[in-house]
């Protein structure tokens, strides 16, 4: 076996098992990009209603009263007051926030994205400790991917021909933006 | 075979309400055995400045964009602390609003200037797709909140 056979071998079997991987980090790398547009990961529903001014003036009643008037039984999980015309009640399965004096409602039920959700916490490493080793693993199997994938072929296509104008291109293109943002962004 | 998938069934189900129930840890284990007021910090917050505390309270609050900040509610009636981590430190899910936390970290003061107030404001604004008014910036302006890195919800 010559050093190109084995780097080739070596391309081919990291590249198969990069495929689950790269395709988590690839999606979810956009979907986290545009972080400023849009939650990648939750569904925020927000719904207005409006029910009769809550009139009681103790807090205990105050809630009994929302909760009465909003048709809920189950107890919330928490109750809070930001100032004295506003409540806010927190169920498992969704928030309201009531404005006393005139009984409108903010209904807010957040929902993690299908795939999306545990694609983003596997890119963001929210589980740690396995996983980090796992993704360690990944980005030192990207990095031999890449230099592997240079010597793939021979000749023309390969790294001595058009091979080496793409890589080139591909080095100096982080450069020419961190240039671009140092100085004239 | 049904009896396995039934028994499997059974058990995945458990396991998921058993894991709902239990406390999920962000960032570094809790150190401190005595847990702070809230208020007390409020009362007196130049006494807890750069002081390590740990503080428990509903989480009213959590950043929609990052989820690098939640706040959380004070024992007493409409207060509330900002519980603040370093970008991807921990990410809080959007979804721990109204489960209660128990956070540990320095209490910091910071005297924001009208310019520091209308850039934070206009953040805070984007963070949490909330309209700000430039108007409701008057003079200086004290904040006090918790920057850490532990933290546990339930």
């Amino acid at each position: 076996m010559n050093w190109r056979h084995l780097n080739n071998v070596l391309h081919r079997d990291i590249g198969y098992l990069a495929v689950g991987l790269t395709v988590v980090y690839g999606v979810s790398g956009v979907a986290v990009n545009h972080v400023r547009d849009w939650n990648p990961s939750y569904r925020v529903e927000k719904v207005a209603l409006q029910i009769a001014p809550i009139r009681a003036t103790d807090r205990d009643e105050i809630v009994a009263e929302a909760k009465q008037k909003l048709g809920v039984t189950q107890p919330p999980r928490n109750t809070f007051r930001p100032d004295p015309d506003t409540l806010q009640l927190f169920f498992r399965d969704g928030n309201y926030t009531i404005d006393l004096p005139t009984g409108r409602v903010i209904t807010e039920r957040t929902r993690p994205r299908p795939v999306l959700y545990e694609f983003n916490q596997l890119h963001l490493n929210t589980p740690k400790r396995l996983w980090t080793w796992i993704a360690d693993l990944y980005a030192i199997g990207l990095v031999v991917l890449a230099i592997t994938g240079m010597f793939v072929l021979k000749g023309k296509t390969g790294i001595t021909g058009r091979g080496a104008w793409l890589t080139g291109a591909g080095v100096l293109l982080p450069i020419a933006y961190w240039v671009y943002h140092l100085w004239l962004e | 075979m049904r009896r396995t998938i039934v028994t499997a069934a059974i058990l995945a189900l458990c396991l998921t309400i058993g894991m709902s129930a239990a406390v999920k840890k962000y960032g570094k284990d809790l150190t401190l055995k005595e847990t702070t007021k809230i208020s007390d910090i409020y009362a007196k917050p130049d006494a807890f400045n750069g002081k390590t505390v740990k503080v428990r309270g509903a989480i009213v609050e959590v950043c929609e964009m990052k989820g690098c900040w939640i706040a959380l509610a004070s024992d007493k009636e409409f207060q509330q602390m900002r519980f603040k981590v370093d970008d991807g430190v921990i990410v809080f899910p959007l979804d721990a609003k109204g489960l209660t936390a128990t956070v540990e970290g320095v209490v910091t003061i910071t005297v924001e200037t009208e310019a520091d107030q209308l850039e934070h404001g206009k953040m805070m604004a984007e963070e949490m797709k909330k309209p700000f008014d430039p108007k409701t910036v008057k003079g200086p302006k004290t904040t006090i909140m918790i920057k850490g890195e532990a933290a546990e919800i339930q």
